[in-house]
């Protein structure tokens, strides 16, 4: 699967960036797939916390940790999600532990190693702005 | 959005109005905006159907004018029109503008976004709200499924996603 880069205002200029965001559908909100940056640096994936309550996931009970996010603290709850990629002619679908975190400041959601980095092999071509996804085994 | 208040003498379906920019402003400040198919035009940062528009300052039935009526009368009071780009296999394409017509890449088209978050189709924001709950309120009411959902980036915090470790 191929997926062009996703470009964005720079909030700090006149000018746009050009990131590794894909969409994810997450299974209970199949009418607005989440915008995800690509982030090798993180160790699992994370979103907001409003997007288990808008795909109807409870959290009350789940694993939960702090974790330091840009110089605050996030309160970090764990669920097991289904996840789908789509780049409109083929589709992907797997099911992952995704942390999910409040506050939360990112304007889309990560893409971490856990869970989405060990279910592809990720090529991100950022001379040309494009990555392809291909699915491991 | 118009920035100073223009007003103009109109005939639509028959009967005279005189239509202020600032009263459609006003009138629309707490409209839910209808889904965009087509023509759309830009009042404050978001975007309506002009023929929703014009429903609403002058109390007509919508099946009494045309959308070409509705777009004309508000570019007239100084709104910006446009046209959602066509659903193609090239998802950065874009239409060529015509007179009074937005034509900007999306990320430029963003930038009237900043801090809210979008719901975009088809190279095309559909809808902008101050919070997710009520992104996503808007298209299940109006039975609407976007292509993506974020909120535009308005720090280099939000734009970078520092990643815990």
């Amino acid at each position: 699967m191929r997926f062009s880069f996703r470009e964005l205002p720079d909030p700090a200029s006149d000018m746009v960036r050009a990131r590794p965001i894909v969409d994810v559908v997450v299974e209970g909100l199949e009418i607005a797939p989440q915008a995800c940056l690509l982030d090798s640096g993180a160790t699992a994936v994370r979103l907001g916390s409003h997007v288990a309550e808008l795909c109807g996931v409870d959290l009350s009970e789940a694993p939960e940790k702090r974790l330091a996010v840009g110089g605050g603290l996030v309160r970090a709850r764990m669920a097991e999600v289904s996840l789908l990629v789509n780049d409109g002619s083929e589709s992907y679908a797997w099911t992952t532990p995704v942390w999910f975190c409040d506050p939360w400041v990112p304007s889309f959601g990560l893409l971490g190693l856990t869970g989405f980095f060990d279910h592809f092999v990720v090529t991100i071509a950022s001379y040309e702005e494009w990555i392809e996804l291909t699915p491991v085994g | 959005m118009a920035e100073k208040t223009v007003v103009r003498q109109v005939t639509i379906a028959g009967r005279p109005f005189v239509l202020r920019s600032d009263e459609v402003v006003r009138a629309l400040r707490e409209i839910d905006p209808e889904p965009i198919t087509r023509h759309f035009v830009v009042v404050g940062t978001r975007r309506f159907p002009p023929k929703q528009v014009v429903g609403e300052v002058t109390g007509l039935d919508r099946a009494d004018f045309t959308t070409h009526q509705a777009r004309r009368t508000l570019i007239r009071l100084g709104f910006s029109a446009g046209r959602r780009a066509a659903a193609t296999s090239n998802p950065r394409s874009t239409v060529v503008p015509g007179p009074g017509m937005v034509a900007d890449p999306l990320a430029l088209r963003l930038r009237d976004f900043i801090g809210k978050w979008v719901a975009i189709k088809d190279d095309d924001v559909i809808h902008a709200s101050d919070s997710p709950y009520e992104l996503v309120g808007w298209l299940g009411r109006h039975g609407q499924k976007a292509d993506s959902m974020l909120r535009v980036p308005d720090d280099e915090l939000s734009a970078t996603g520092l990643a815990p470790l």
